[in-house]
């Protein structure tokens, strides 16, 4: 087109296109009854007219922030952990349980060994108590950074070794104080969650899918658990102290042990 | 807008809401559709279910695809009436969603920029009085718009066919744009540049 359009030619040109233009050639209103009807026979939340495309971005988004919010704010955490009653502990739903898996350093515990309860608390700077219900100790573990001590039941008769940690019975015992430490725990669809009295307190205790941990160091970085994964954990806090259980044991047992804490 | 499709002649009944005929308003028929009278809501897609299939043919380029646009568009703002807001115009909100329909379709498809559309030659438009070199001329002028419209951006093309195909007012364009009232004349005139722009480009290329 080798001339230049006026204003008005424009102008003129789009209006005759716009008489044009293709439109349906037949009635709508039949296909479009038809689409209303078929959607009407879905269930209610798959009319709701969001693209799990759109939404799937969304939610993961979501999700990342919540979590990131949970392990990176202190103050998020010590008001989760005060929801949930249990100092220093935080406990998420996720989709699926991490694949337990025995590794070579399952027997291996962080820390410094010392060989008694005794030597334990004056290295952690609280009082380690040890549950009668499980005998002598094989062997303790105090770590300085951030403060735990690792008390370690490698055959206690009655209870299985665990298939994650090769040992029977595993206490942590820890301050829970949030502004230097505190864990978090994923549990899967295959955990169950129960709380039940303990004492004058309550405790939690977690069983089916093996769990793994997550902890803040007093740096305010997030560490997590890689060297071992717990089978049934019994969790609970006395005096300013979060105790962890870790045993095959039932719900039952795992309370009459915690209570034989001395 | 009587909604009369443009591919050909199509009976129907229109239906009425007082004892001298005339058609029901829109407001009235979203109403009864509100309260679950659907056939109602079928006289609202009779009524513009051309409106809706061109709005989508800008933005897709392919007629089977407006089609489809179109009836998923009315089908969600069927189910989307229980949030339409009472008093306002039915029809730029249903354009807006008709065109959101159209523009989720062409991302999801990943199509390049350029949408060829064409339009039916042998159907009058309204010039009857054009002597054979006008109408070769015109033709010829439609043609050029045409090549440049397809290379305008989606929201140039739809602001222009607002206009131009369409004849919404200012009102119902800003409604169906989503933008202020204010704004609809520049963003026309800017559209109107951009594609004069175009067509003088593609004028130096054929010359």
């Amino acid at each position: 087109m080798r001339e230049r359009l006026e204003d008005r030619d424009l102008e003129r040109t789009l209006s005759d296109i716009g008489g044009r233009l293709e439109g349906p050639r037949r009635d709508m209103w039949p296909a479009v009854r038809a689409r209303i009807d078929e959607r009407r026979a879905r269930p209610w939340w798959s009319r709701l007219s969001i693209d799990a495309r759109t939404l799937a971005p969304v939610a993961a988004t979501l999700a990342i922030i919540l979590v990131a919010a949970f392990l990176l704010t202190p103050d998020l955490a010590a008001r989760a952990a005060q929801v949930l009653g249990l100092p220093g502990v935080q406990i998420y739903r996720v989709p699926e349980s991490p694949t337990g898996r025995p590794t070579t350093s399952a027997l291996t515990f962080a820390g410094q060994r010392v060989a008694t309860a005794a030597e334990a608390s004056r290295i952690a700077g609280f009082t380690v108590r040890t549950p009668a219900a499980l005998g002598d100790p094989s062997a303790l573990y105090v770590e300085t950074a951030p403060v735990r001590v690792t008390i370690v039941y490698a055959s206690v008769k009655g209870i299985p070794a665990s298939p994650q940690a090769g040992v029977s019975a595993i206490v942590v015992e820890f301050k829970g104080t949030l502004e230097t430490q505190f864990m978090a725990k994923a549990i899967g669809p295959g955990t169950s969650l129960d709380a039940v009295p303990l004492g004058s307190g309550v405790a939690y205790y977690l069983s089916g899918q093996p769990h793994q941990f997550f902890f803040r160091d007093p740096a305010g970085n997030v560490q997590p658990e890689t060297l071992r994964l717990a089978g049934n954990t019994l969790l609970w806090e006395e005096g300013g102290v979060t105790y962890r259980l870790e045993a095959q044991v039932s719900q039952q047992e795992a309370v009459r042990i915690a209570s034989t804490l001395r | 807008m009587t909604g009369e499709p443009l591919g050909g002649t199509v009976v129907r009944r229109v239906r009425t809401d007082s004892l001298e005929g005339r058609p029901a308003e829109d407001a009235v028929l979203v109403e009864r559709a509100q309260h679950g009278d659907t056939e109602a809501y079928g006289e609202l897609v009779r009524r513009y279910q051309a409106l809706a299939t061109r709005t989508a043919y800008v933005i897709t380029g392919l007629s089977a695809e407006a089609e489809d646009a179109a009836q998923d568009g009315f089908t969600k703002a069927y189910f989307a009436l229980g949030r339409f807001r009472s008093g306002a115009p039915f029809r730029p909100w249903l354009l807006r969603i008709v065109a959101n329909e159209a523009k989720n379709r062409r991302k999801a498809a990943g199509r390049r920029a350029t949408v060829d559309l064409s339009v039916a030659e042998d159907r009058p438009s309204g010039d009857t009085a054009l002597s054979p070199e006008e109408a070769a001329l015109a033709s010829e002028r439609r043609t050029f718009v045409l090549a440049a419209l397809g290379k305008l951006r989606e929201e140039d093309r739809l602001v222009i066919a607002y206009r131009y195909f369409m004849q919404l007012s200012e009102a119902e364009m800003a409604d169906a744009l989503s933008c202020a009232r204010g704004t609809v004349k520049s963003r026309l005139s800017r559209a109107i540049a951009r594609l004069r722009e175009i067509a003088i480009g593609e004028g130096s290329a054929d010359a």
